[in-house]
């Protein structure tokens, strides 16, 4: 057999098997929600979740404060600034068939306030609520698309 | 001693090794059936010579040449070491099925059907319908957690609650 073919035929498998290995990119959208009962407002960017977060919560209010768009590497934290001193840092931990990891960490004046570690398919959203904010309560709402 | 005695026992050691020529060997011995003097040279000579040849015969043949055996071996083994590329080729060589050379295709239609089917399925994992998104898991130094997941719905609430008086703002 010769060496030349050999040689080929290696660099044609790690050519067709590198790629399935690496991460490919992730969209995530991560929308910065004020939920509050200060008069019935809805924000009109927030027309296709409002079903959504009326099933869930008992605000009135919902208004949209940042809609970021984030392209997720592999293990490459990205951060969002968030209101008041606080900031979110999302990082794409793995693939997993259709699901992708995700950890989250969120911070206040750089203390940590959440560090969780969430499995999303594309489409989904996860919503992560409570911190106060004003006269209300601040809504992180991402959802994964790849 | 006559001048044919002379240049017959220059020939005579050869004579008696068998080194002669044919025209040499016909001189030797027509001169020896004429000459007594030279006769009993060439006796002498072959006396001397059964004398000699005697012990060596007899050590040659108690000698089992183990040593010629070691010497041998030795020479093999002081052959320089194959690297690891001539090590496989001589092994692949040796195997009738990789002469022929259509297993190259064989095994690379082979590896290609594994690295396109096996390794993603490998990859592939808790990817059933119901389990659309999950939290892994949560931790919050200064904060109480609810992690709630709605059953039929596509979407997963991880709330954070910062003290006593904060109800779950839930509908």
């Amino acid at each position: 057999m010769n060496r030349k073919i050999l040689v080929l035929l290696l660099g044609l498998m790690l050519f067709l098997i590198l790629p399935s290995l690496a991460f490919a990119q992730v969209q995530v959208r991560v929308r910065i929600i004020e939920a509050s009962n200060a008069g019935p407002s809805i924000d009109p960017a927030l027309r296709d979740v409002h079903d959504q977060l009326g099933s869930l919560f008992n605000f009135s209010s919902y208004r949209l404060l940042r809609d970021v768009n984030l392209n997720l590497a592999g293990n490459r934290p990205v951060e969002v600034p968030v209101h008041a001193g606080r900031s979110m840092e999302v990082t794409l931990v793995g693939e997993y068939g259709k699901m992708v990891e995700l950890r989250i960490k969120i911070t206040r004046e750089g203390l940590p306030v959440l560090n969780t570690q969430v499995r999303l398919s594309s489409g989904r959203t996860i919503l992560i609520g409570g911190p106060r904010h004003g006269g209300g309560v601040l809504i992180f709402a991402l959802s994964a698309k790849f | 001693m006559k001048d044919s005695c002379s240049s017959v026992s220059e020939l005579l050691e050869k004579y008696h090794d068998q080194e002669v020529t044919k025209q040499e060997r016909s001189l030797v011995e027509d001169h020896l059936s004429e000459c007594s003097a030279c006769r009993v040279l060439a006796t002498e000579m072959k006396e001397l010579g059964s004398l000699l040849k005697a012990p060596v015969e007899e050590a040659a043949g108690k000698e089992d040449f183990y040593w010629v055996w070691q010497k041998v071996q030795r020479e093999i083994q002081e052959r320089p070491r194959l690297t690891w590329w001539e090590s496989l080729r001589s092994r692949l060589g040796v195997s009738p099925l990789f002469r022929k050379k259509v297993w190259v295709p064989a095994l690379t239609a082979a590896m290609l059907i594994l690295s396109l089917i096996v390794v993603p399925a490998l990859m592939r994992e808790n990817t059933s319908p119901t389990k659309l998104s999950t939290v892994e898991y949560v931790e919050s130094p200064d904060y109480n957690v609810m992690i709630y997941e709605e059953e039929k719905g596509n979407v997963t609430v991880i709330w954070l609650f910062d003290g006593p008086d904060q109800e779950a703002p839930t509908s």
